[in-house]
């Protein structure tokens, strides 16, 4: 080669090579120059909109980052949740970044599902119905989840130009026994809320109002504002169910009936009552059927039928007689309906009594969920689909296939061949699987719309986000669909703004901004009116216990906290995060009471075959004291066989196992069942669950104190140096002590950030991780590494039993303690572990070279070491909170407090050029908890809340004898015994 | 037996550098594939992240931390016994004490691997070093980690100057007998060893001062391992007796672990003459000695445990004998102080086959003590929550596997290519009429 001759080939070889480089640069990460006037590159943008996870309607504000959210928080102004959101709220993000969320719409053709475009899907549609309304009335039917009342009409309109009837609502937790019972009672079949509040003794008997009963975030506050501590005394709670779910677990007392037996209770109550003379104002023919039903309920025979001490039926009865302002809840999930419908009555009746007013109920605002139609009526409406020439079938948002027990009777409906299906959705559902058409939708974050989640509040939705798909809102298609040019509103948003009764566009805009319309004029009142007629309490004699059927157990599916029906099992952080009782990720298994483990045989984690008349179920076995012996629960929401990767062939489904029946009287379902057969099948599972003991091993961790004496300092407090009598050192210079201390204070400029956890507000809900999960960016692990003990949760719920008393279940939040003295610090060969100047445990990722000695070394174990690098199919990714650094494998993470949101703190203060306020800085758990158990300050500054508080006799630090110094506070549970000599609630002076 | 003399040492000392046998080769061959082995592990975890071993939260030290203290303490007894009985003037410990050495230098390379293994980020292990850079970062020097870092690398380099030293003369005889490309390299080895008087009256003087100097090493570097645990709050760790408990069980380990390499040594080498039986003896008597103090050291944690009245305390020690590791435990109490005391009896310590069972039980007890101090005490602490267990998965076990083939593969090397035995120090004792034998 000559020299021209290489500097031809190399000269061609760099334009070559330059001209290859081109390709990638055409990328551009923003293209913001003309950003909307609303975004800023780095600053947050908050819309107000209402959660749409489930019924309640709780007001959300969507933190908006460079055009996507990132963040949900309840809206503080929202009358419902008043800024608390409960732990499928926060999950709603992986709803719209879910990675098998459908783009475009699919049609089945040859088998399989074919993308079209979003306007051939429309085209398809308004052929469809075009046709079915010309060939007869009622060919279309659409149903829907509940929704508010402006597409609601829509629906109405668009069926009605189809020439067919409005749409079915159908939720699968309708509450229709409660419906039925104040129908029966009170001449309506509503749902009003309730001003628990208000009450000084609360009795449930079962209702779950604390996981997903009509407003689990408004209950949960207002069970607190009424059991928390005031003056000395708090409210009384007690639940009587045959299963411990998390709100009895919260109750003061839990009395574990015989399942089916709610009723009995009830009834023998209002037999006591009414031998004590109360319910006069009852009408003559109830009185006389009530006595006449009551006749054979003695004491003894409630007790004997229920399965409950008599002592305790004795406490119950004597506590609900000489309350002020008693409120009794009824059924709750899990309860075969002819229990649940006589519960109801009776529960209905027993609130008539105790209080004629009803003043703890407020029918002028009830909940929207009542709305939905009857499961009966489901029923009735796919049979008709069958036998009547229906020709379109329109689904929103439902997954009927999945959580209704008859799914292969409505796999018959619905493949039918004459009948067209549509359904809007954006996942691969089981119903969806079984659509002829698949069309996606906005989903509630991304579209305009309102909901009324009660009577008197009315809350608006509003796009937060940019769009990730070319996804229509529903109104908009069907408004298009069904009027093509002559529609009746331009388009779906001034339909919502009609209906709203909203004239200018300032008006408009205040709605939107607020998040809706709360302070609505109460309608015309409503007078709860008794029936005079029979109540069909007849037939309301319970099984005796004696002539138990079958295998003898009896199993009771109960909604579950995470995945509500079911419809949450797609998202990974519901997933990763445990059921609260349980401690179970990702597996769903029946809790079975100890004693009957013993007398099967059975195993933790033995694969059982439950079988009813109805179907069978291979489920792993937990063993679990919150039970009556003869019941077997199964929460719902697992077990899709489809619905994406994360709920796919995830858990099981206990649904199979119930029968597809109605009660005739108040259409309600039933979610109990009596096994046929049971049988171990000779296979372990090992159970993702994330405890190492359920018990404390009396350690100083989980406190409680009684309550006569909580406001006494603790007897062990002292000056000494063992577990019980260390003194409470706060992680400021008055912390230390010569005597304890070898090392002087840390030098805090202005700052001192710390925590107070008040674990008789805590109720183990688990909102505070899931919040957690999305403010920081925590990975999710999966099945497979919980399994081998890998969970990278940076806030966890410790559920501790009592060893004497395994029905007594305390809640403690556990995060990182941000100690003074810390030990992670000292033995951290780079200075990863770094105390802050405002005392925080700062974590510096990129320092750390994962010795992981700090995590040996935490006595909490609250570090969280990136074992490999964590899965996050896109689109998650868009969701990562850019506040907050993504951690690669191979370093150590964890609780920061909100680092990012002490920073903005700082910022916001500086600008006004002054010292950060008490109450600037809300680290996510902190904002989401329903019940204000957490709360972040300072305390350098002697008059922040954290400080004070800290005064509190009750306050006490984990594990504080190691002379770590947390900065974590805790608040010891209050517990009182509720026997018949210690009485003590409002207005009822304490003996003694 | 014949008697020694300074002819018949030299020739049974040099007869072991003759050209191997093709069994030889195959057996480094089968040791290198085991590195190999243990190398693809360790790259495939670095690629793919430390998850691809057992550990967990609460188990954040798996079985890599478990070999790294494990191999210390089979470093400590090379210098024990050339460094101390040296001074102690414990004449039985020269047929032993180089190949004791060699397995000292050995040791400590492979222990000194298991940091490495073991951390998350290896690729920036550098922010370890004080070296002042833009990072404007310093090393923590509280941290046991650091005076790990310090402890290890001052005992290799100070044991393999020791070792380096005392083979210059076998290295200059070696040289002597040698031809061609081995007479050169073996001269450059050497540095020029001719033997006169006044090179003899240095080397005696500096391997003096080297053992001086080493003594206190033995002692301090596995103290310092010990405080990588003593220093932390955990339960099972934090206890003032670690430092005489870790190094009494490294000698015991070390010596244990001699008995091992020397009895083979012995026997494929024909060194019968050389490392005779009561040599043998000696270190079975001391290890008799050293299992007494370990087995005092887990009575006593065990009593303070109780004495203590603190629940946290008691519970990990009750959990350490009736727990989810209890048979680790047993194997442990068992192999490493009952098994020692049958040494106590002569016909079991003279016999060659219950010497080198016995030392294997011993190494097998010694690397479950590390396994149960290390793993049982975080799996098992303050947080009943949190508690949780740990079992190595297949790719520790590799790497493990590997560090042993490492370990073997140096040794093999070594006795093949340089002479096990000091052939000065056997001839010392010779002209000294310390004979070993008496």
């Amino acid at each position: 080669m000559n020299r021209r001759r290489f500097l031809k080939i190399s000269g061609i070889g760099s334009i070559a090579v330059a001209a290859g480089c081109t390709a990638e640069a055409e990328k551009t990460l923003f293209s913001l120059i003309h950003a909307p006037d609303d975004m800023v590159t780095g600053k947050a943008g908050w819309y107000a909109s209402t959660c749409r996870e489930c019924p309640a309607g709780c007001g959300i504000l969507a933190k908006n980052r460079e055009g996507r959210v990132i963040k949900l928080e309840g809206n503080p102004a929202h009358p419902i949740n008043q800024g608390a959101l409960c732990m499928r709220g926060q999950a709603a993000l992986q709803g719209i970044y879910n990675p098998d969320r459908l783009q475009t719409p699919l049609i089945r053709e040859s088998g399989g599902w074919h993308p079209v475009s979003f306007a051939r899907a429309a085209e398809l549609i308004i052929q469809k119905a075009r046709a079915a309304g010309q060939n007869g009335p009622n060919r279309v039917r659409l149903i829907s989840e509940v929704v508010g009342d402006t597409l609601s009409r829509v629906f109405q309109d668009v069926l009605q130009q189809w020439k067919s009837d409005g749409p079915l609502l159908f939720e699968p937790h309708a509450f229709e026994s409660l419906k039925a019972a104040h129908d029966m009672v009170f001449g309506a079949p509503v749902l009003p809320s309730y001003h628990m509040d208000q009450a000084d003794i609360l009795v449930g008997f079962g209702a779950d109002f604390l996981e997903t009963w009509l407003s689990p975030v408004e209950y949960a506050r207002k069970f607190k504002a009424m059991h928390a501590l005031h003056n000395g005394r708090k409210g009384v709670f007690i639940q009587i169910s045959p299963f411990q779910s998390l709100t009895a677990a919260n109750a003061d007392h839990w009395m574990a009936c015989r399942p089916g037996s709610e009723a009995t209770v009830v009834f023998g109550l209002i037999r006591k009552l009414h031998s004590s003379g109360r319910g006069a104002e009852i009408p003559g023919p109830i009185q006389n059927q009530i006595s006449r039903i009551c006749d054979t309920l003695t004491r003894s025979e409630v007790c004997r039928r229920a399965g409950i001490r008599k002592a305790d039926f004795d406490m119950l009865s004597n506590r609900i007689i000489d309350a002020e302002s008693p409120l009794i809840l009824g059924s709750g999930p899990g309860m075969d309906s002819r229990t649940a419908m006589h519960t109801d009555i009776g529960v209905s009746l027993l609130n008539l009594i105790l209080d004629p007013a009803l003043p703890r109920h407020d029918f002028q605002n009830r909940h929207r969920i009542e709305c939905a139609a009857r499961r009966s009526d489901v029923s009735a409406f796919f049979e008709a689909i069958d036998s009547e020439p229906v020709e379109l079938l329109l689904l929103h948002n439902t997954n009927p296939v999945f959580t209704l027990p008859s799914a292969h009777r409505l796999t018959e409906i619905i493949s039918r061949e004459s009948l067209f299906v549509v359904s809007f959705t954006n996942f691969m559902d089981e119903t969806a699987e079984l659509a002829d058409l698949i069309c996606p939708i906005q989903l509630p974050l991304e579209t305009w719309d309102a909901y009324e989640g009660k009577t008197r509040v009315t809350g608006t939705l509003q796009p937060a986000m940019g769009r990730l798909t070319d996804a229509p809102a529903i109104g908009d298609l069907l408004l298009r669909c069904a009027f093509s040019d002559q529609q009746p509103v331009s388009d779906y948003k001034s339909h919502v703004a009609g209906q709203l009764n909203i004239q200018s566009p300032a008006d408009w805009v205040n709605a939107v901004q607020a998040g809706g319309i709360f302070n609505q004029s109460e309608g015309p009142p409503f007078n709860p009116g008794l029936s005079v007629g029979e109540l069909p309490l007849d037939r309301m004699m319970p099984d005796s216990p004696d002539d138990r059927p079958g295998a003898g157990l009896i199993v009771m599916a109960v909604p579950s906290l995470r995945f509500y029906d079911g419809r949450g099992a797609n998202k990974p952080w519901l997933n990763e995060t445990p059921d609260p009782l349980t401690l179970i990720c990702w597996q769903s298994v029946a809790q079975v009471h100890p004693q009957t483990m013993a007398a099967r045989g059975w195993k933790q984690g033995d694969v059982i075959l439950f079988q009813s008349d109805f179907g069978t179920i291979k489920v792993p076995v937990f063993e679990w004291p919150g039970i009556h012996p003869d019941a077997v629960a199964m929460t719902l929401g697992q077990g899709h066989t489809g619905y994406g990767r994360y709920a796919q062939n995830q858990g099981q489904n206990p649904l199979t196992l119930l029968a597809p029946g109605q009660n005739p009287l108040t259409g309600g379902p039933s979610y109990q069942v009596p096994l046929s057969e049971v049988r171990a099948l000779g296979q372990n599972e090992s159970l993702a669950h994330l405890d190492g003991s359920r018990t404390q091993h009396g350690r100083a961790i989980a406190l409680t104190c009684d309550i006569q004496t909580c406001h006494l300092p603790s007897p062990d407090s002292g000056q000494g140096l063992g577990m019980w009598d260390f003194p409470l050192t706060l992680p400021i210079p008055e912390g230390y002590d010569i005597r304890r201390d070898i090392y002087p204070s840390h030098p805090h400029a202005d700052y001192r950030w710390g925590m107070v956890v008040d674990l008789d507000r805590c109720i183990g809900c688990g909102a505070c991780t899931v919040a957690c999960y999305a403010e920081n960016n925590i990975g999710v692990v999966g099945e497979k590494q919980i399994l081998a003990g890998r969970e990278m949760a940076w806030l966890r719920i410790e559920r501790y039993l009592d060893p004497d008393d395994m029905q007594k279940i305390i809640f403690l939040p556990m995060m990182c303690q941000h100690c003074d003295n810390a030990p992670c610090e000292s033995v951290c060969p780079v200075y990863a572990p770094h105390h802050g100047r405002e005392g925080l445990n700062n974590q510096i990722y990129n320092r750390c070279i994962g010795t992981r000695f700090c995590a040996q070394n935490c006595p909490y174990k609250v570090r969280r070491f990136n074992w490999l690098e964590w899965d996050r199919p896109k689109p998650l990714p868009l969701q990562l909170n850019p506040d907050v650094t993504v951690r690669s494998a191979g370093v150590m993470e964890k609780c920061s407090f909100c680092i990012q949101r002490i920073k903005d703190g700082h910022d916001h203060a500086k600008n006004e050029n002054r010292l950060i306020r008490d109450g600037d800085i809300t680290p996510a758990c902190v904002q989401t908890c329903p019940t204000h158990a957490l709360v972040f300050g300072n305390f350098m500054d002697p008059e922040s809340r954290v400080r004070r508080l800290a005064d509190d006799p009750r306050a006490y630090q984990v594990l504080g004898y190691l002379n770590t110094k947390p900065a974590v506070i805790y608040l010891k549970k209050i517990v009182q015994t509720l026997d018949n000599a210690i009485v003590s609630w409002p207005g009822r002076p304490l003996p003694g | 037996m014949a008697e020694l003399t300074c002819d018949s040492i030299d020739n049974t000392v040099l007869d072991t550098l003759q050209p191997p046998s093709r069994f030889y080769w195959l057996l480094i061959a089968f040791l290198f594939m085991g590195v190999l082995l243990g190398a693809g592990c360790w790259l495939y975890q670095i690629v793919t992240g430390i998850g691809v071993g057992g550990q967990n939260n609460p188990v954040h030290w798996g079985i890599y931390l478990v070999n790294f203290v494990f191999w210390v303490g089979i470093a400590h007894s090379g210098t024990l016994i050339s460094a101390i009985l040296h001074l102690f003037r414990a004449g039985w410990r020269n047929p032993i004490a180089r190949a004791a050495e060699t397995m000292t230098i050995f040791a400590v390379c492979v222990a000194g691997l298991f940091p490495f293994i073991h951390l998350g980020r290896v690729w920036v292990v550098f922010y370890m070093l004080p070296i002042p850079t833009q990072r404007t970062l310093w090393p923590n020097f509280t941290s046991p980690l650091m005076f790990d870092v310090v402890a290890i690398s001052t005992y290799l380099m100070v044991s393999a100057a020791f070792w380096y030293t005392g083979m210059l003369p076998d290295l200059a005889t070696v040289r002597d007998r040698a031809s061609g490309t081995r007479k050169k390299i073996f001269q450059v080895l050497s540095l020029g060893w001719t033997g006169t008087h006044e090179q003899w009256r240095h080397y005696a003087r500096g391997y003096l001062f080297f053992a001086s100097l080493a003594t206190p090493l033995v002692i301090s570097v596995h103290s310092v391992v010990s405080w990588d645990f003593a220093l932390g709050v955990v339960p099972g760790w934090h206890t003032t007796i670690f430092a005489p408990y870790f190094v009494a069980g490294a000698i015991h380990s070390g010596l244990a672990m001699v008995l091992t390499l020397m009895i083979p040594l012995r026997k494929i080498f024909k060194y019968e003459a050389i490392i005779t039986v009561s040599v043998l003896e000696n270190v079975a008597k001391t290890i008799v000695f050293t299992g007494i103090i370990v087995g005092f050291a887990y009575g006593t944690e065990l009593f303070i445990a109780w004495y203590s009245h603190n629940v946290v305390e008691m519970e990990t020690f009750r959990w350490r004998i009736f727990g989810d590791y209890s048979l680790e435990y047993w194997i442990m109490v068992i192999c490493n102080t009952l098994i020692p005391l049958l040494f106590l009896f002569q016909k079991i310590r003279t016999r060659i086959p219950w010497l080198f069972g016995l030392s294997l039980l011993i190494n097998v007890g010694m690397w479950y003590e590390r396994f149960v101090i290390i793993i049982g005490s975080v799996a098992h602490d303050f947080v009943p929550y949190t508690w949780g267990l740990y079992r190595p998965s297949l790719i520790e076990l590799g790497i493990m596997f590997g560090s042993f083939c490492l370990f073997f593969f140096l040794f093999v090397l070594f006795v093949k290519h340089l002479p096990s035995v000091s052939m000065t120090e056997m001839k010392e004792t010779l002209f000294a009429g310390d004979h070993h034998d008496q």
